[in-house]
């Protein structure tokens, strides 16, 4: 079904959603757009190219109370927090992004441990896709084409959204997506010729430029794994890293996590917190061994992480490329140029 | 504004011929990141490295930051700021680095940009000094007649304000943090291994980015750096959410000067304020 | 109820704790407000003590010192004369109210010093009523 909402009026549909749930969108702040949840739906401001941080914190929060406890009393008297969630709408998800929540499936979702923090978050939540602006450029940091990702792949979402002029048209995916734009009577349907400019969108989407490199997953993957032992250009390549870590936190795939027990007077919550492979203590032993002590041995840890390992486990290349890691590092390490030196080392 | 295509020439010239005697082993200064706009942090080792080297106004990354990460006795040259070449006085005078290891290649330069805001960087957000206070080969000509701001200028505002407004401004501010640490990582003198806020024994604070914790980290750090940050302003060019960082470090930096009379890394033969004392030094500063 | 403010005392083994001690010994009343920790001299407190005092829920941290020049270790209460004046200026900047925080020299012999001392700060904490700024979520909520 496809629904067509003039910009103005962005703010009655995003009541609308408001009234069946939560509504989590691209909010502006002063250091640019980040998702928030929407207290008015004024706030509502589709005019952004994409957030600092990824959506992944939707479903895999920086910060996740597990268990209360207290100190001195037996483990059956701890006590595990669950969640309550209402129907959550994930909104202005750039196409990029949505396939970084797919290759997050794998770690929380498919084999295993099931994640149920993780789950559950997905099941209430509905993902409403929405299309770069082909229009306007890329951003020079951005390379998803060479992942193969097009800047307006409805895939993945659950409602996908392109622009036409003033006007934005949603089209459902999924069966989900189909269910919740049908109750959104108030909502005129599209015509047939918008059909027609959503599908045509779509296609020219696949065209879209960004930085781009002929990437074969099996060849990344041997190539990385013949660098490994090549100090020397690891050595080359993190010689300006820095070891923070803000290139995992933002980026939309790295799912690492730590456990910590925060204890006060007695009273303790088990939770999990955002780690990072960048942190100098990430891979610290009790015993007091490191093993990647150095720099150089995070940043490739970290590269063929997602280049390599990955891909030798589950098949995918653990990166959608939309450049966040090299928009915000500090001395503009950029890992779309390290893939590349790496191809030709 | 400062020719830094003639900045650039003499760097690579000095550095070829640093690296050809044989003087030093390293050459730490700017090379080319993924577009001309992007430039970072380059270590030359060869004489062919030294081709890839570049100056430009968005070159602000200070690079006493990486002198540490070489052992005690390599030669270095460095291309130095004015607050890298401060950075670098006050390691020398922490006895981090010595001078007899290091070749400063100063570099007078008016007109740096913010590479994410293209914006000016001034006295606002840095201690905007021109020129180097320390160097052994100056690469360009000094500046002379710009005018001279305070750094403090910039506090007026935020000492006139109400507390109750202040602690609502920094509470605001410390709530933002998402505890990525790029702020100690991008300090030149931020070095201690291990940080106080990675210990587990004593832990001082949650490794949550949550109010009490970040509030820790941050007045700690602010603490730990009175008296020895030397203004470069990046920890808060490198925070990815923003946080005026500067400001507060100002401020501390201000009072050490009012109270010590003393500014950090100015001087070779000063002593950092903290690990010295005066006997004569007031009773009213507790005040 | 009435505020009862919770004042953390850090005190140097040699002057103030001597002097807290010799306050007692001669009977002199002051307010029971002030839980005293004992360190070997006042250039063994880390700021993060004072910061972590607030945020675990003092009203207000009293520290004291030697007399300059008199220090145990001939120097100590010289070095925390500056590095505690600049802890002052942070908690100032930050926002907290500067009467919350104070630094006094009382030596061994000062037992009616340092129970005037604690008065003074422990009506002045009063005055200012409790300390919310950083104090912890937790803690608040039990109040």
């Amino acid at each position: 079904m496809l629904k067509k909402i003039s910009i103005n009026k962005i703010s009655e549909l995003a009541a609308a959603l408001m009234g069946k749930g939560l509504l989590l969108a691209p909010v502006k702040e002063n250091s640019g757009y980040n998702f928030a949840e929407i207290k008015n739906p004024n706030q509502v401001d589709l005019d952004f190219h994409n957030t600092i941080a990824s959506p992944k914190a939707a479903f895999f929060p920086h910060k996740e109370d597990f268990i209360k406890y207290e100190t001195g009393k037996p483990i059956g008297a701890a006590s595990v927090i669950g969640l309550s969630l209402p129907p959550t709408f994930l909104f202005g998800v750039r196409p990029c992004d949505v396939k970084s929540f797919g290759i997050m499936d794998i770690h929380f979702n498919a084999s295993g441990i099931i994640d149920p923090y993780w789950k559950q978050r997905r099941e209430v939540t509905t993902i409403f896709g929405y299309a770069f602006d082909l229009e306007k450029p890329a951003e020079t940091e951005e390379f998803y084409q060479t992942l193969g990702i097009g800047a307006a792949d409805p895939e993945g979402s659950d409602v996908f959204m392109i622009k036409k002029g003033d006007d934005l048209l949603l089209d459902s995916v999924t069966a989900k997506g189909e269910k919740l734009l049908a109750e959104l009577k108030n909502f005129a349907e599209g015509k047939v010729t918008d059909k027609k400019y959503y599908d045509e969108y779509i296609k020219k989407g696949r065209e879209y430029k960004t930085r781009s490199m002929c990437l074969e997953p099996e060849a990344i993957t041997k190539k990385l794994e013949d660098l490994f032992h090549n100090t020397d250009f690891w050595m080359g390549v993190s010689s300006a890293c820095l070891s923070c870590g803000i290139c995992t936190f933002v980026c939309p795939t790295c799912y690492c996590f730590d456990i910590c027990d925060d204890t006060l007077f007695g009273q303790g919550t088990r939770r999990r917190v955002w780690d990072a492979c960048m942190f100098t203590d990430f891979t610290l032993e009790a015993s007091g061994h490191n093993p990647r002590t150095h720099v150089y041995q995070r940043l490739r840890q970290k590269v063929c992480h997602k280049y390599s390992f990955h891909v030798r486990k589950y098949g995918v290349i653990s990166c959608v490329g939309c450049g966040r890691c090299t928009k915000h590092c500090p001395v503009n390490i950029d890992i779309y140029s390290i893939i590349e030196d790496a191809m030709k080392a | 504004m400062t020719d830094f295509k003639q900045i650039e020439n003499n760097l690579k010239k000095e550095a070829k011929r640093l690296l050809e005697a044989g003087e030093v082993t390293v050459v730490l200064a700017y090379g080319r990141g993924y577009d001309e706009k992007h430039s970072m942090p380059f270590a030359a080792k060869t004489s062919a490295d030294v081709e890839k080297l570049v100056f430009n106004e968005y070159c602000n990354f200070n690079m006493a930051r990486y002198l540490m990460r070489y052992p005690c006795g390599t030669k270095i040259a460095i291309a130095a700021k004015a607050a890298d070449s401060r950075a670098i006085v006050q390691l020398i005078q922490e006895e981090k680095v010595r001078r007899e290891d290091l070749i400063i290649l100063g570099i007078p330069a008016y007109g740096m940009k913010n590479q994410k805001t293209d914006e000016v960087v001034d006295s606002k957000t840095t201690c905007g000094l021109y020129n180097p206070p320390l160097y052994n080969i100056l690469l360009g000509e000094e500046v002379h007649g710009q005018p001279v701001v305070s750094p403090y200028e910039v506090l007026a505002e935020y000492e006139a304000m109400d507390k109750e407004a202040r602690w609502a401004f920094w509470k605001k501010e410390f709530d933002k943090c998402i505890r990525c640490y790029a702020c100690r990582k991008a300090c030149p003198m931020c070095y201690c291994d291990p940080c106080f806020i990675d210990q587990s024994k004593p832990r001082w604070a949650d490794k949550a980015p949550q109010s009490p914790g970040n509030m820790m980290y941050h007045l700690t750090r602010f603490h730990h750096l009175a008296g020895r940050c030397i203004d470069c302003g990046e920890c808060s060019r490198a925070c990815p959410v923003d946080i005026p960082l500067y400001l507060f470090h100002k401020k501390v930096a201000k009072e050490c000067e009012e109270m010590f009379g003393q500014a950090a890394g100015m001087k070779l033969e000063d002593k950092p304020v903290l690990v010295d004392f005066r006997v004569e030094d007031s009773d009213k500063i507790l005040e | 109820m009435s505020f009862k403010p919770k004042i953390l005392g850090i005190a140097c083994n040699w002057c103030t704790y001597t002097g807290a001690d010799l306050a007692g010994t001669t009977r002199l009343h002051y307010p029971q407000n002030l839980r005293v920790v004992r360190v070997m001299c006042s250039s063994r407190i880390n700021p993060s003590f004072i910061f972590r005092a607030f945020q675990l829920g003092a009203d207000g941290v009293l520290v004291g010192g030697c007399h300059p020049g008199d220090c145990h270790y001939n120097t100590g209460n010289l070095y925390a004369r500056r590095r505690l004046a600049v802890t002052k200026k942070i908690l100032e900047f930050a926002g907290l109210e500067p009467g919350r925080f104070r630094v006094e020299w009382i030596s061994a012999s000062e037992g009616n010093k340092f129970a005037e001392v604690v008065e003074e700060f422990t009506a002045q904490i009063k005055e200012l009523g409790p300390q919310q700024k950083l104090k912890i979520d937790e803690l608040r909520e039990k109040a």
